[in-house]
């Protein structure tokens, strides 16, 4: 058993099995659908939070097979990293349960979960992958920041520095970084929580750029996270192992990121179910982080709240619950723009799916994280009113709210509302939510505590646990 | 005229993504005295066509399109080879250089665009991720393309759009070529302010745009 395999990877990396890329992806485009058949792994639109202890177990074997067949691809040197299945099951039975995150009194415990679990979920806000401008983005952050639900903040990204675009390895990619750290640092001192978490600045591409983000003054610290990214499917490079190799001896927390696509080479939800769960054991034997992000995605709407998106958010996460220790968070991906009815009624889908299979989350991206400035503090709000009031629910009873949820945004799902940007929804001075924005959060609450979820008084019990 | 039980078989063979099977059928076909560009024309672009509006309804995944791409491939080889033998001019409808730009390495959009466009009749030469403005400069010409795409899924790499266009104005050869963008991070604005002469939202309708563009 190790502690650090990197220099083990690089070795694996160098001598593995030789394939071309192309050849890679056909191997696992025609391995999932047998996995799929031989562990009888059944997607049913109609239940979208499964009940089935055994499939959730069937399902962590087949992403388990999946991985030990094809390893994971360094596209660096077109050779596979491949890995025993004695090596795999020791290194997640010693991946960590809980982690501590931020620091002093602003700290937060992130642990292990379970199915329908009451532990209290850790919730991360945005601006999560969806691009902000120079003007508003200290503000944005401000306004996660400052909301007493959240427990950590993602600094998100900016893709200007002074008005010039930023190119990738240029030193504008430096000082853009060096921007977003500080301004994620000064939001949350504003807020009044200095030592809050904050998890990766989003901006860089390149590794020099990602660490450029650590600072133990103005950026990311020990207490801080930054990504290390997989490349779908189940591939890295060597700048993404440099990343972990630098952060690992930094002291500072890994996520593992994946962004595993439904309808992509995993083929529909349950081929992309089995390979979310191998992209979590990628990132155990690769990246040893700290938590995951289980960010699958839509192949053509970029989202994960359509049915297929729940229901691999939900069988998923329970194979890992079920399986493993491994610490995994939602990323929820809305058609909708900010500031419609429709943008929360997806949270509360994602949020819900998540939160009984054993899941944290890890933060909201509304118009699947394209539209600039769509980001705010108040649907994380909602976001961890969602979140606690789930604890303890059980898989049936969720999977009829979600059902009646999806009826609320189903219809609208390919031709989404745009919604309108952050300076549209609060008071940019007093950075107080505008009432119409205040208004919809609050009949949506309304409607979710009429379906039986207790939005108003859950989180109130949560934060009297943790002793707040 | 193609015996249409020979021609429901290479359809069958498109459709469940049988290379070889794809293959037998065209070889099949052309003993039986079809001509090979009818073959292309009204038996591949078509079933491909539909191949491709189920991938764009989600009613199949990237799985089955590449699959069904890969028999495409192999079928249209053996029907130019057959088109070249009798000396006809290639059924292509003109060359596309294609590539995701510089500091990008998505490239599972630009893949799917690339088995859609060579499915319907386009030779791409598909230059991979992370090109290099000079790259794409490079192959245009010795590719003696008429189009130029590039993917761009990130914002912070569709600047780079915007930088292969000026090198390609910079050296007076943008006239020659017709660049077309798309990806996640590119709208129609950008595409206009950029001075690209075309938008593609998705897939199907890049094949769409470059079948405007070469006039078919």
């Amino acid at each position: 058993m190790l502690s650090n395999w990197q220099t083990e990877i690089v070795k694996r990396s160098e001598i593995g099995p030789y394939l071309p890329e192309a050849e890679f992806e056909r191997a696992l485009t025609r391995l999932v659908p047998e996995l799929v058949r031989k562990h009888g792994i059944h997607y049913d639109p109609q239940v979208l939070i499964p009940s089935d202890d055994d499939m959730a177990d069937r399902l962590y074997q087949a992403g388990m097979d999946l991985f030990l067949e094809m390893g994971a691809y360094n596209m660096s040197t077109e050779r596979r990293i491949l890995f025993s299945r004695g090596e795999v099951e020791e290194a997640v039975a010693a991946a960590p349960s809980a982690v501590r995150l931020g620091e002093g009194k602003d700290a937060v415990v992130m642990c292990w979960r379970g199915v329908e679990s009451q532990v209290p979920c850790v919730v991360h806000s945005g601006p999560t992958g969806t691009p902000c401008s120079e003007r508003y983005h200290p503000l944005i952050l401000q306004s996660c920041a400052q909301e007493p639900l959240v427990d950590c903040l993602g600094a998100g990204s900016v893709s200007t520095y002074m008005g010039r675009p930023i190119i990738p390895g240029s030193p504008l990619e430096i000082l853009g970084v060096q921007r977003d750290a500080a301004a994620a640092r000064e939001a949350a001192r504003r807020a009044g929580r200095p030592g809050i978490h904050i998890n990766d600045v989003a901006s860089p591409l390149t590794c020099a750029g990602k660490m450029a983000a650590l600072h133990p003054a103005w950026g990311l610290r020990r207490s801080d996270a930054l990504l290390v990214s997989q490349l779908p499917e189940l591939k890295t490079n060597y700048d993404q192992l440099s990343r972990a190799a630098y952060l690992q001896a930094a002291g500072v927390h890994i996520v593992d990121l994946m962004t595993p696509l439904v309808g992509g080479l995993g083929g529909g939800a349950a081929g992309t179910a089995v390979v979310t769960v191998a992209c979590h054991l990628l990132g155990v034997m690769l990246y040893s982080p700290s938590y995951h992000i289980y960010g699958h995605m839509h192949l053509l709407e970029s989202t994960d709240t359509d049915r297929m998106g729940l229901w691999v958010y939900a069988v998923g996460g329970q194979a890992l619950a079920r399986n493993t220790p491994l610490l995994t968070t939602t990323a929820v991906y809305t058609q909708a723009g900010l500031g419609t009815e429709e943008v929360l009624w997806e949270i509360a889908a994602g949020t819900l799916a998540g939160t009984v299979a054993g899941m944290h989350h890890n933060g909201v991206g509304a118009t699947g994280g394209s539209t600039p400035d769509h980001t705010s503090g108040l649907e994380h709000r909602f976001y961890a009113q969602v979140a606690h009031a789930s604890l303890g629910v059980s898989r049936q009873t969720a999977n009829g709210l979600v059902l009646e949820i999806l009826r609320h945004y189903e219809g609208s799902h390919k031709d989404p509302p745009p919604g309108v940007p952050f300076p549209q929804l609060y008071e940019i001075e007093t950075l107080e939510p505008l009432g119409p924005w205040l208004d919809l959060h609050q009949r949506v609450l309304d409607e979710l505590a009429a379906m039986g979820l207790d939005v108003h008084g859950a989180w109130r019990k949560v934060r009297r646990e943790r002793g707040l | 005229m193609t015996d249409e039980r020979l021609a429901a078989r290479l359809k069958d063979a498109l459709r469940s993504g049988d290379a070889s099977a794809a293959e037998t059928a065209a070889r099949k076909a052309l003993e039986a005295q079809a001509d090979p560009l009818d073959l292309i024309r009204n038996v591949l672009v078509p079933t491909l066509t539909e191949v491709g509006k189920q991938f764009q309804e989600f009613e199949i995944f990237l799985p089955e399109l590449m699959a069904a791409g890969d028999a495409a491939k192999a079928a249209t080889v053996i029907l130019e080879q057959a088109i070249a033998a009798a000396g006809k001019a290639s059924s292509s409808l003109g060359t596309v250089v294609l590539g995701t730009v510089q500091n990008d390495v998505h490239d599972i959009g630009k893949n799917i665009v690339s088995t859609l466009l060579s499915s319907h009749g386009f030779r791409v030469v598909d230059i991979g991720r992370d090109v290099a403005p000079s790259a794409f400069l490079e192959a245009a010409r010795r590719e003696k393309a008429e189009i130029v795409a590039m993917s761009a899924l990130m914002t912070t790499t569709r600047p780079a759009a915007q930088s292969t266009i000026r090198l390609f104005e910079e050296v007076e050869a943008r006239d020659d070529f017709k660049i077309i963008v798309g990806g996640g991070s590119i709208d129609a604005a950008w595409a206009k302010a950029i001075g690209a002469d075309g938008y593609a939202p998705d897939a199907a309708s890049a094949v769409d745009l470059c079948r405007r563009l070469v006039g078919r």
